[in-house]
């Protein structure tokens, strides 16, 4: 493995670049961004149906980025990278979904949604700040205390 | 060494292995440089998160949402700029593949130039929001709509330094082991912005503008 000492360029993370390999992950990635935009402005598809089709766009493309761009591939030169980016892959859906998911029970079980909506429209200019908004409210949990 | 491990001399044994070996520093650079990378994902994991959990209807405050100001054509000619940066500085590569030094001064000069592209786009982008009234303390969405936004923005800006840097070295270094390993690395760190960008673009530009 001692490649590359004397003349860098022929470093096989180098000579892996291909000009077809990086135009198809350029053309497939924006035909799909292309496609998701104009669906989502041409309004034809109901929204939880639009949700899923552009959520497809993105996984392709992104998948379609990450082989043509960053080269992921089980070669054996980049095998390792590929098996950090598959140990990453959990850990980035994890944070996100568990979060999302957690947050989402609390809001449920806290707050009545319809309630909130119609109820912060017109509080939102009268109000200065947030933290000016919670005094009153603090104040009148000490007034019923005493 | 060769003797049996309970007669070494402990005044003469030698722990460390002090001979030279070659070793691929480039791609011990470049793993490295990659687990770095997905730590910077796991940065963008937490501000999605952040973003999932302050992208409800309460969350705007009554105030203005994205499904107000997003504009999908104006954000997607943003990302035609980006994933055209991104083919620039592969195509430049793909000129250091060919030893071409003005092959790859010149695809790193158009993905500089399209990288502004984008940059510019955004930052006027901002300011209309900011001529609107919409500012960071508008709300926890819009919090966590700008953070999200304005943290790759600041990776893109920070790329277009390292871009210049890079066309600096390579006219006055040359390809050496150096020059080589951080034109990887850079690439590295380009695509991956434009991998982070489809996140952005199709789960908060574009789902924000339907919901």
């Amino acid at each position: 493995m001692s490649h590359g000492a004397a003349d860098p360029t022929m470093h096989p993370e180098v000579q892996l670049s291909t000009s077809k390999g990086y135009f198809l992950g350029f053309a497939i990635s924006a035909f799909l961004m292309l496609v998701a935009t104009f669906l989502v402005t041409s309004h034809s598809v109901p929204p939880f149906g639009l949700l899923m089709v552009i959520s497809v766009c993105a996984g392709i493309a992104v998948i379609a980025q990450i082989y043509f761009l960053l080269h992921i591939d089980i070669s054996e030169h980049n095998i390792w990278n590929t098996v950090a980016l598959v140990l990453f892959i959990p850990l980035f859906l994890i944070t996100i979904g568990l979060t999302w998911w957690m947050f989402s029970q609390l809001y449920l079980r806290t707050m009545d949604m319809s309630v909130m909506s119609s109820a912060m429209q017109p509080a939102v200019h009268a109000s200065a700040t947030p933290g000016m908004a919670a005094m009153p409210g603090m104040n009148a949990h000490s007034d019923s205390g005493n | 060494m060769s003797s049996h491990a309970s007669t070494v001399d402990p005044k003469k044994a030698e722990l460390w292995d002090t001979h030279h070996h070659s070793h691929d520093v480039i791609s011990t650079r470049t793993l490295g440089y990659f687990l770095y990378l997905l730590s910077d994902g796991m940065l963008f994991a937490t501000l999605f998160a952040a973003y999932g959990v302050l992208s409800y209807q309460h969350s705007y405050f009554g105030g203005p949402t994205p499904a107000e100001f997003v504009k999908p054509w104006y954000t997607f000619a943003q990302t035609i700029a980006l994933f055209l940066s991104v083919l620039a500085y592969g195509f430049g590569m793909n000129a250091l593949k060919h030893k071409n030094k003005s092959g790859l001064i010149n695809g790193m000069l158009a993905a500089f130039v399209l990288g502004v592209v984008f940059l510019v786009l955004d930052i006027h982008d901002m300011s209309h929001l900011y001529s609107m009234g919409i500012t960071l303390a508008s709300s926890g969405g819009m919090s966590a709509f700008m953070v999200l936004t304005q943290v790759h923005a600041t990776h893109i800006f920070f790329g277009l330094i390292w871009i210049l840097v890079m066309i600096a070295q390579v006219m006055t270094k040359g390809f050496t082991e150096e020059t080589v390993g951080r034109l990887l690395t850079l690439r590295m760190f380009w695509h991956l912005q434009a991998v982070i960008w489809v996140f952005v673009y199709i789960f908060v530009y574009l789902w924000g503008y339907i919901s």
